[in-house]
């Protein structure tokens, strides 16, 4: 379904009404992640602090001793842990929930997880992010009015003529020669291109519209390599609310104190708080939902017309997640792109050891100010890690065409909530293989093999996995 | 009024035949207010309203407990031509207002076709739907009697109201028994027990019973043996893209 059947007018139409749901849903977004993070609350305020035998003869949420005959509490069918008669809420009569399993469930009913887990059970979701239709056809929208808009570029081939007709009059080489000249400087600046990143942005801006093609090859395999990069992240971390619970055990066990391992779980648990991390909530559909995205981005974009300089001024970030959940370690640094063509990568320093760092960084891009119609600035955050692995923690997107530099308000700091990545469209279909497993189908011959794209333990008893082919 | 100060937001959708009167309708509900005129929806709208709601035992009885509740009201173009548009957002909503006029006869016999398409657009096969038959104030052009209505919404196991946005007669009342079935509906979603039993004791409802869902064992590294279920798409001999689940035996 797309709008294009209707007339302009009445687009025009649909999108206005579209606008105004999405104001509804950041509201709701911003609702929900509120209540997550309540819930998260008590979940600490419930888990055990310091007692290191955390045994049998403690309520799991107020920690009072059980006795042995008398009040010696009962297994919470929610968390198995044992509960004391005070720590309980009934739901409906016979049935009963400790405190962090009730409040668990209410925010399921309140966050509106349950609708989309019934959903998902109908139309399975096959994006990692639960989008709304009208999210969606928002998002296609403005894709399309992009294209409309574009300014004329000169046609690719007007530069050939150029090229060769100097070349007819200096060598006399026939015009398909010149083409080929043309070919060959092309690869080699694909060559250049793909050889060193820090020179991509000088290269892209010697590179004319008329090699428009170069970009393109170059921009595929670089989101490639990202993409690898991220793939490889989802290995490490785990997000999902199973886990929040084994989490939470650990917890127990460990004793301290801190709470910062609880802030992980618990930013795994909101990741990003988009639609699409309200699935972590859940365990059946949680493992679409695979980097721990959290936090927010502090920018500021102006637009210098006397210098021609997109100027962005990244300030911050807060709450981000650890990229080193393990270790409880995070070295932010953020990493710009402008798409679709992915020039112009720029980085900001490196800021150890923080989860809120401070960067007050001014970076640079030159581009003409007609130009930027139908571009977007990426925005990522990487953990920088040991041996140079980076581990993604959340991007933004921001259109910069319609990008209003002139309004005051708009060239101020804003803060801007994490995002998981956005499916990009080369880099979507790619599977990789994870490994082999061998396979024993319960009612055809046995010694099949599964091919894995993915594979994560959610628990110690569950493994998700993503198959892509059996044989 | 939109900040997010409220417990829940519930998207209920109108549906029907073009001029039966969901716009009208919403508006009467949301503003109090009649408009006469016809205009009609473009593709899609949506209006909002924030009600009060009071939540109530399962025998009846008021808990006493209220609610703060964000109504979010997506009204479709009933014309043809924007089918398409219409039918996609359907999937969005957590109940329905099934409209037709009651001095319409088609738009009455039209209320069979608007249901499948309920089945098959809807976020589940058996959602939450409220039969309307509205302009009940328009008693001497009426075509479709009360009995008929009412025995096909019994068939379907739906309420049934005849309201009028003229006067307003019953146009809460419908909405509010709408939202009532969504909320028991999402107490009944979140205490059902999970869908995949561990222990395999078979007990996925009735009309659940997947087809496709195969069992699957799978030798993990350690070499245990875990059964793999199917949750999603399907199990085709050595073909492609499925997702599992592993559950350790």
């Amino acid at each position: 379904m797309d709008l294009n059947l209707l007339q302009a007018l009445e687009r025009e139409r649909v999108l206005e009404v579209l606008r105004r749901d999405k104001q509804l849903r950041i509201i709701e977004e911003d609702r929900i992640r509120r209540m997550k993070y309540e819930l998260q609350e008590l979940r600490r305020r419930g888990a055990k602090s310091y007692s290191r035998q955390y045994g049998e003869r403690t309520c799991a949420r107020c920690q009072r001793p059980l006795g042995k005959f008398w009040n010696s509490g009962a297994v919470c069918r929610g968390c198995s842990h044992r509960i004391c008669s005070r720590c309980r809420v009934g739901v409906g009569t016979a049935d009963w929930k400790c405190t962090v399993c009730h409040a668990y469930r209410e925010v399921k009913i309140r966050s509106g997880e349950w609708f989309l887990e019934e959903k998902a059970r109908k139309f399975p979701v096959t994006t990692d992010k639960y989008e709304t239709v009208g999210e969606k056809l928002l998002k296609t929208c403005n894709v399309l009015s992009h294209i409309s808009v574009v300014p004329p570029t000169p046609p690719p081939h007007l530069d050939h003529q150029f090229l060769s007709r100097s070349g007819d009059l200096k060598n006399t080489k026939p015009f398909t020669k010149s083409v080929e000249d043309l070919m060959v400087s092309f690869t080699s600046h694909i060559k250049k291109i793909s050889t060193s990143q820090n020179d991509v942005r000088g290269d892209l801006l010697k590179v004319d519209n008329g090699r428009k093609g170069s970009r393109f090859i170059y921009s595929t395999q670089k989101s490639l390599s990202d993409t690898d990069i991220s793939k490889a992240s989802h290995l490490f971390k785990v997000p999902s609310l199973p886990n929040l619970f084994k989490k939470n055990k650990d917890s127990d066990q460990e004793g301290s104190s801190t709470g910062a391992e609880e802030e992980t779980s618990f930013s795994s648990e909101y990741s990003g708080g988009k639609r699409g991390s309200n699935s972590s909530i859940s365990t059946e559909y949680g493992f679409f939902d695979i980097v721990s995205i959290a936090g927010e981005l502090e920018l500021a974009l102006a637009y210098n017309t006397r210098t021609s300089c997109l100027e962005i001024t990244v300030g911050g970030c807060r709450n981000l997640a650890y990229g080193d959940a393990k270790k409880r370690k995070c070295h932010p640094y953020v990493k710009l792109y402008v798409l679709p063509e992915k020039s112009g990568k720029m980085k900001t320093a490196v800021k150890r050891n923080t989860t809120d760092p401070v960067y007050n960084e001014l970076l640079k891009y030159q581009i003409e100010r007609h130009l930027l119609f139908g571009k977007r600035l990426q925005a990522s955050v990487w953990h920088s890690g040991t041996l140079r692995r980076k581990v993604f923690l959340g991007e933004i997107l921001i259109p910069l065409d319609g990008w209003r530099f002139e309004n005051e308000a708009s060239q101020c700091f804003n803060w801007y909530p994490l995002c998981p990545k956005a499916e990009s469209p080369d880099g979507g279909a790619m599977e990789q293989d994870r490994g082999e497993l061998p396979v024993k189908r319960s009612s055809i011959s046995q010694g099949e093999l599964l091919r894995l794209s993915s594979l994560k333990c959610l628990q110690e008893k569950e493994m998700h996995l993503t198959v892509c082919q059996i044989r | 009024m939109t900040d997010g100060d409220y417990d829940y937001l519930i998207k209920l959708l109108a549906l029907g035949d073009s001029g039966v009167g969901k716009t009208t309708f919403l508006y009467r509900y949301t503003d109090n207010k009649f408009n006469p005129k016809f205009i009609t929806t473009v593709g899609i709208d949506f209006r909002e309203k924030r009600v009060v709601y009071t939540a109530s035992n399962p025998n009846g009885t008021t808990t006493g407990k209220t609610f703060k509740v964000h109504l979010q009201l997506w009204d479709t173009a009933g014309q043809e031509r924007f089918r398409s548009l219409t039918t996609a957002f359907f999937r969005d909503a957590m109940g329905f207002l099934l409209m037709f006029d009651l001095t319409s006869q088609q738009s009455f016999l039209n209320v069979r076709n608007w249901m499948s398409q309920l089945q098959a657009n809807a976020y589940c096969e058996n959602p939450d739907i409220v039969l309307v038959g509205n302009k009940a104030d328009l008693a001497d052009q009426r075509e479709v009697q009360e009995k008929q209505a009412k025995e096909l919404a019994d068939k379907y196991g739906i309420p049934y109201f005849e309201t009028s946005a003229a006067t307003g007669a019953e146009v809460d009342k419908a909405v509010i028994t709408l939202l009532d079935l969504v909320m028991k509906r999402m107490e009944q979603c979140v205490d059902k027990p999970p869908a995949e039993p561990a222990n395999g004791n078979g007990a996925t409802k009735l009309g659940e019973a997947q087809p496709n869902e195969k069992k699957f064992f799978v030798r993990g590294p350690s070499s245990q043996l875990f059964s793999v279920k199917t949750t999603a798409a399907f199990i085709h001999e050595a073909s492609p893209v499925t997702v599992m689940q592993v559950i350790l035996q």
